[in-house]
């Protein structure tokens, strides 16, 4: 039974929660296209100067951030950063993709962009428990944090745990990249059979965890992903 | 509140959903960078005055009428249905924001709470709990309008009254009127307010520059902005395009009013003639050597300026007013912080017709702080709204800092040769 | 025109925009139904302003007169 829900959240969730997500964002993005557009200017001035870079630029450095809230800023960059290498480090983890080594048995940054990014998601969550932020916070707010958290926590047991053997790695960014392509060749091959380590069951949570938040993914705050650029448009153009 | 009511709300606020709306309600991560940037916050710390806390009450009922979430889970969102209680507390948060948009350059995203607040006002109306003042001072501007034909001749008769004092800050020639009305091809029509105070000054100033210009019948501020119905907003901004028309004037120069400068020149379509704020106009006049100021007038006194919002951050007027004061002044000091980061009066968004001199005063405080750090003891500025503001707050703290228009300080300058 | 029985007399001059529609609409409550408040003020616009008010409002603008740059407007509470 336990091996059957092992399965389950390791290949066939893996599927559903991507397709949902990826409908779910189109979904979202389509449905704001849809809407009559603002009619009359939004634009702070004085007006800059190539604007529509400049909103983008802006959109991605946050210099209003860094002005005001330096700290923030520093683990917002770090943390949005980081989530930008987790992508890339997992997706290098596959055979055709190598952005290090194919020989090499770690994943991309060694570990230190999960710590980097555990630590930041940490300081938001702590943050978000202090006045003024706590009164403006509502429940998703923490809740997506503390999902994160969870994600990043299991992901850094991991990387820990693969090397618990005295002689080298339990599992490999081969091990694992030999998991990911089986997922994107659709041969369900039982991952079982693929990543041996002891540690199994961490890995299923972690998975299990990821589809959870590709799930809510469409319907959280995260959505500010597609809409920071066209947001600071407005205020630009 | 009853279902009929409810439903009414439900439409007007989906009425108002446009991409930029639904961006706005959609994507704030309550980071809280915004909270410290409104003076009412600053002045004195109270979520509910901060600019999130304030978008807040709006995008609860959004999440709980429009996003699947909070249908289904409200409690995620904290999502809450209309009701009087929440009704009281948007107009609490909608009426103590003067639509400074300063919070709109502190957030990574550039939410714009004065367009939430704009929506929340809209709800007041609907829910028949806007301020009765606001909208009884739009529905005048709208018969005012209808009836202007009626009340021509009083008016012109007032305007004609007002030459002596018009001649003693400048003598036009000899059979020029003071104060022109119904010019047919105009380069300027002049936009004031129902105050001598807002004609005067600038009917010396353009007759000093001998400018072929006109003052219109109606006046500028557009109270429909202020209660956030866009009906009217409109119907009061078209009296003055159709009177620009029906004249076929170059230009439409709006007097010290900021709101009245962004609605006419931002928030009400193209126009076959340009709108300008009678700043830029004198500034104009200055580099073209129409008029000349002596700058004895103000010696010996130290002069700031207050940016008003409307015509600074929101209509991009910063060099025009330094300019015309570095002929009014040798001595003139910046405040800080300045120009699009500068501190809102406190008096926009309605707050000063509707008195509420308690919360205005208490809510500026940093104002008070922030003009009194400069050491001077002239604070001019381009706004009326602005101009009573702080008039009030100088009052009020003691500060003894005298507030001036800037075309008064302009008109009274002005070198006859 | 003074032949018109004022119950109270509002001095409005020099008043910054919009106050004195705002403080005469305040006031009219201040007099009986058919009694008539006079209204001093310096405002050119006022001429037309209170007309319109007072058509919105259901009052009624009696007359207006102007002496030595003075507007006297006569208000009349119908309702
Ligand atoms: C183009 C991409 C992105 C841009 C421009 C962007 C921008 C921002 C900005 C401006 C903030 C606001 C500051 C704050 O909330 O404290 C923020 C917060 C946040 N972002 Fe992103 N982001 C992007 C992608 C992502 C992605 C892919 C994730 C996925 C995990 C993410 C997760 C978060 C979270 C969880 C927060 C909130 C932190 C908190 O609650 O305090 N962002 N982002
Ligand atoms: S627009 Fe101005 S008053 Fe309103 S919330 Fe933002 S900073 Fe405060
Ligand atoms: S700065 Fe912007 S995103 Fe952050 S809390 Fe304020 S409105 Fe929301």
């Amino acid at each position: 039974m336990v091996d059957k829900i092992f399965y389950f959240i390791m290949v066939p969730m893996v599927y559903l929660a991507f397709a949902w997500c990826a409908v779910g964002i189109m979904w979202k993005v389509v449905s704001i296209l849809r809407l009559p557009k603002q009619t009359h200017t939004l634009k702070i001035f004085p007006e800059k100067s190539a604007a529509g870079l400049r909103a983008t630029i802006e959109a991605f450095t946050m210099p209003s951030v860094r002005r005001h809230q330096p700290v923030l800023w520093f683990f917002l960059g770090v943390f949005h950063l980081g989530i930008l290498g987790l992508i890339l480090s997992h997706l290098d983890l596959l055979p055709q993709i190598n952005l290090v080594s194919a020989e090499s048995k770690h994943m991309l940054g060694n570990g230190a962009i999960g710590v980097a990014v555990t630590v930041s998601v940490l300081y938001f969550l702590l943050r978000r428990f202090r006045t003024p932020i706590r009164e403006i916070s509502v429940p998703a707010d923490y809740l997506i944090l503390f999902l994160l958290f969870l994600i990043f926590i299991t992901g850094d047991t991991i990387s820990w745990a693969n090397s618990w053997n005295p002689d080298g790695f339990v599992l490999t960014k081969q091990d694992f990249g030999a998991y990911l392509n089986s997922l994107v060749h659709f041969t369900f091959t039982n991952p079982r059979d693929l990543l041996t380590g002891s540690h199994y069951v961490v890995i299923v949570i972690h998975v299990l965890l990821a589809n959870l938040l590709l799930l809510a993914l469409p319907f959280s705050k995260i959505m500010h992903t597609f809409f920071a650029v066209p947001l600071n448009r407005l205020r630009r153009v | 509140m009853d279902e009929t009511r409810k439903q009414e709300l439900i439409k007007t606020l989906s009425s108002r959903l446009n991409q930029a709306m639904r961006m706005y309600l959609d994507n704030c991560t309550r980071c809280g960078t915004c909270i410290e940037a409104c003076h009412a916050y600053a002045s004195e710390p109270d979520i509910k005055y901060s600019p999130v806390g304030r978008a807040q009450n709006i995008r609860r009922l959004y999440e709980k009428y429009f996003k699947g979430a909070g249908k289904l889970a409200p409690w995620l969102s904290e999502a809450i249905e209309f009701d009087d209680a929440v009704m009281k507390k948007v107009y609490d948060t909608a009426y103590t924001c003067t639509g400074c948009r300063r919070c709109v350059t502190y957030c990574p995203f550039g939410i714009d709470t004065q367009q939430i607040q704009s929506l929340a006002k809209q709800l007041l109306i609907v829910a028949d709990m806007e301020p009765k003042v606001l909208s009884m001072l739009a529905d005048m501007s709208i018969a005012k309008g209808k009836n202007i034909d009626k009340t021509k001749g009083s008016f012109a008769t007032a305007v004609s009254n007002l030459e002596t004092e018009v001649l003693e800050r400048w003598r036009s020639e000899a059979g020029a009127k003071a104060v022109p009305l119904d010019v047919q091809d105009a380069n300027v029509l002049y936009i004031a307010l129902a105050g001598k105070h807002s004609i005067i000054p600038a009917a010396s100033i353009m007759n000093a520059a001998k400018e072929k210009w006109s003052l219109s019948y109606f006046e500028a501020v557009n109270f429909g902005a202020f209660v956030g119905n866009p009906q009217k907003t409109k119907e009061i901004a078209d009296r003055i395009i159709q009177e620009a028309t029906r004249l076929n004037v170059k230009e439409v120069v709006i007097c010290e009013c900021g709101t009245a400068y962004r609605v006419m020149k931002y928030m009400t379509g193209e126009h076959p003639f340009k709108v300008i704020s009678f700043i830029e106009l004198i500034a104009r006049y200055l580099q073209e050597g129409r008029i000349k100021l002596d700058k004895a007038k103000l010696q010996g006194r130290k002069v700031t300026y207050h940016d008003p919002c409307q015509l600074a951050r929101n209509g991009g007027v910063y060099e025009e007013p330094r300019y015309i004061l570095s002929h009014l002044t040798d001595d003139f000091v910046e405040m800080t912080p300045t120009r699009e980061d500068n501190w809102c009066c406190g008096g926009g968004g309605g707050l000063v017709a509707m008195g509420e001199k308690d919360f205005r005063m208490k809510s500026a405080k940093v104002k008070v702080d922030q003009f009194t750090a400069t050491g001077a003891q002239v604070l001019s500025t381009a706004c009326e709204n602005c101009h009573t503001q702080l008039s009030d707050l100088s009052e009020h703290y003691k500060t003894g800092v005298k507030v001036e228009y800037l075309s008064d300080l302009v008109s009274k300058a002005l070198v006859q040769e | 025109m003074s032949d018109i029985a004022v119950a109270k007399i509002l001095d409005l001059k020099g008043l910054p925009c919009p106050m004195p529609v705002v403080k005469m609409s305040q006031e009219i409550g201040s007099v009986q139904v058919g009694e008539v408040i006079e209204v001093h003020t310096t405002d050119p616009g006022s001429l037309s302003d209170f007309p319109a008010w007072a058509s919105t409002a259901g009052q009624e603008v009696l007359t207006s007169e102007q002496n030595n740059g003075v507007i006297k407007i006569f208000v009349k509470r119908l309702v």
